[in-house]
């Protein structure tokens, strides 16, 4: 192939991705003009009624969709961290689950640490983000999501899918059929279906949404057009364009995704108000234009998802590739010190307090907040090094992408969905100990569990670069440690998802007067009775709010005329 | 323990005593004491202690598994894996458990 049209693939894919999205963003704003009404209906009959007696196996009152996701995505999180675990503990013991093979079952590093990846980024963080949406864009919108039926129906189909996902990682051909690729394929459709939720919602939107709603609106909407791009545009054909739809699929749905549902609930959980627009929608355009590093160094998941669709036509990056590829990773630095430096501050607020400090949720955001600084500049050497061709950090590559996962996106994501939790079920989280164990022994095990592994990394590249065959076994102790220390993120994700299923029994009924709303657009205040500056402020008002007082009439009433 | 609460007027005249007899009633607080973390890791040290012991004692050797300790899973168990997957079993059964357990009760 030659050096032109590889530049082609990367840049032209891009331009017709951003072309696509500002198609879809204009017809969301503007409609379908005539046919919007029939659009409509279509819709709504589709999610609903369409699914015949489908829809009557789920209940369909408000929160429950939301509700539904977020339960799954926490359920989802214990099998996550403990097939990354499995797999860690594989690395240095291959053999640790001989037995299993009497069952037919031969245990993988490998291919655990892909059900791994699969677990994590479709099961735990696809469903906290979808799960939070749910939630978000009605409150934005001001109005009810359209149909909460079908967005607790799909949450299971979802799980069907993400298991398809993982046992197609560990077997991708069953009976002659590729798993994987039927999984993806289920799961795009079941994200049309809730895209259509959400764009119904917003149809019947009563004012703007505010830049974050736009942040997870976006997420959701570029997966399947970046899918759809990149078959059409040919890219998903090479290693250069699979590496490409690869890290704008991260960038876009999941970490556009997560900064949506994270920005919101940052202002949820301390009771400030977000504290810039203008960073928001730095982030928002930060997120479509710039690659993001995150993850693998190669296209592989792109490939096994399409499948039949795609051939692997390998080719390494021109000197063009190189260059342009570097830049617009470079460029992520921009949205991504926009959304940590607006969520840090927001989670501060501008007067030194705090609402509730103690409020679940509030330490796995910042902890998601402050570490993308670090783990996207690492991921931003390793990704350079691959695209380069120099291949130094090769080593080093799976460490850091299962840091991403672990010490950001999911943060974020659990966060989130622990800053709502208390709205969307009644009910406060059974224990705040509970959860505050959780969340030592999840950051504890990830950072010291995946930090000791990464030094055992660069012990073996330094090995190998001096020719030593003796493998060092220094390096094999510290692969064991590392992956007991992991092992707190396995109890973590049980404290939590425990903490989550019994709050919804028997955790402290929230009143009225407890439950928060998003400080995000508040323009008045109904001031009913007398209140302190600071509560005003903490429902997130600010200086341009304007305070409504409604008063009760003293005047003697009379009886009603007939 | 006894629970008591006192309702007084200012002038301090009109007090009433209520006692509750909670002999039956178990507490625990939310906040965790910092004491609390002084033995947790002590804990820690004392067990890094006892790895470092055996490794002396018994040099080369590796940490007993499950099959050492009960010989009938002699080549089922013969990793230490093993007890970090039953420790993810029974958590995800405690969670099923709960489950069942709130959605039979009354």
């Amino acid at each position: 192939m030659s050096e032109g049209i590889i530049m082609d693939t990367i840049l032209s894919t891009m331009f017709y991705f951003w072309i696509t999205l500002f198609v879809a963003y204009f017809l969301m704003q503007r409609g379908l003009w005539i046919f919007s009404d029939v659009a409509k209906g279509t819709a709504s009959f589709m999610l609903e009624k369409a699914l015949g007696p489908g829809a009557d196996l789920v209940e369909g009152r408000p929160g429950a969709g939301a509700r539904s996701w977020i339960m799954q995505g926490a359920l989802w999180m214990i099998f996550a961290s403990m097939f990354t675990f499995t797999s860690m503990w594989l690395t240095h013991d291959p053999d640790a689950l001989h037995s299993l093979a009497s069952w037919g079952y031969s245990a993988n590093a490998d291919e655990l640490a892909s059900a791994g990846v699969y677990a994590t980024l479709y099961g735990t963080v696809s469903m906290f983000i979808i799960g939070c949406s749910f939630h978000i864009i009605p409150k934005l919108a001001g109005t009810e999501l359209a149909s909460e039926t079908n967005a607790n129906l799909v949450s299971f189909v979802w799980t069907i899918s993400v298991l398809m996902l993982i046992i197609g990682s560990q077997n991708n051909n069953i009976l002659g059929i590729d798993i994987i690729p039927l999984g993806i394929a289920l799961n795009n459709v079941l994200l049309l279906a809730v895209i259509m939720n959400q764009l119904l919602t917003v149809a019947n939107k009563t004012r703007n949404i505010a830049m974050p709603g736009w942040l997870i609106l976006i997420a959701l909407l570029s997966s399947p057009i970046i899918a759809i791009v990149s078959i059409v545009s040919g890219a998903a054909d090479d290693n250069v364009g699979q590496w490409l739809t690869y890290h704008i699929f991260g960038g876009t749905f999941f970490f556009a995704g997560v900064a949506g549902i994270a920005l919101y609930a940052s202002s949820i959980a301390s009771g400030n108000p977000l504290w810039s627009k203008t960073l928001v929608g730095v982030t928002l355009i930060g997120s479509i234009f710039t690659i993001n590093p995150f993850g693998d160094v190669d296209g592989q998941m792109v490939m096994d998802a399409f499948g039949p669709l795609v051939d692997n036509n390998v080719t390494s990056f021109t000197n063009q590739d190189m260059l342009s590829a570097s830049f617009l990773m470079a460029l992520v630095s921009i949205p991504v010190l926009a959304f940590s430096s607006n969520m840090l501050v927001t989670m501060r607020g501008s007067d030194m307090f705090v609402d509730d400090p103690d409020a679940s949720g509030n330490a796995e955001l910042n902890l998601g907040s402050w570490l993308i600084i670090p783990i996207v500049i690492g991921s931003l050497f390793v990704q350079t090094d691959t695209v380069s061709g120099t291949n130094e950090l090769l080593g080093i590559s799976n460490s850091i992408s299962v840091m991403a996962g672990w010490l950001v996106l999911v943060p974020l994501s659990l966060g989130a969905a622990l800053s709502l939790y208390p709205e969307l079920v009644g009910r406060h989280l059974f224990s705040p100990n509970r959860a505050r164990w959780g969340f030592w022994m999840m950051t504890g095990g990830a950072i010291f569990g995946l930090s000791i592994t990464m030094i055992a990394d660069f012990m073996d590249i330094a090995l190998t670069e001096l020719s030593v065959e003796d493998p060092s076994s220094l390096s094999e102790e510290l692969r064991k440690v590392g992956s007991v220390m992991f092992y707190g993120v396995v109890i973590g994700s049980i404290l939590h998802a425990l903490n989550m299923v019994t709050g919804m029994f028997r955790g402290d009924i929230i009143s009225k007067k407890s439950v928060r709303n998003s400080s995000i657009s508040v323009e008045s205040y109904a001031l009913v009775s007398p209140t302190t500056i600071r509560r005003i402020l903490s429902s997130g008002a600010d200086l341009d709010t304007e305070v409504i007082p409604t008063g009760e009439n003293d005047e003697k009433g009379s009886a009603t005329k007939l | 323990m006894v629970v008591i609460f006192l309702t007084g007027t200012i002038r301090g005249v009109a007090m009433s005593t209520n006692t509750i007899d909670s002999v039956d009633v178990f507490l625990q607080g939310e906040k965790e004491p910092s004491g609390s973390w002084v033995f947790i890791v002590l804990g820690l040290v004392l067990s890094l202690s006892f790895l470092v012991l055996y490794s002396i004692l018994y040099p080369g050797q590796d940490l007993p598994v499950i099959s050492d300790l009960m010989p009938v899973f002699k080549g089922v168990f013969d990793s230490g894996i093993w007890f970090f997957i039953l420790g993810t079993m029974i958590g995800i059964f405690a969670i099923l458990g709960r489950l069942l357990l709130e959605a039979t009760s009354e």
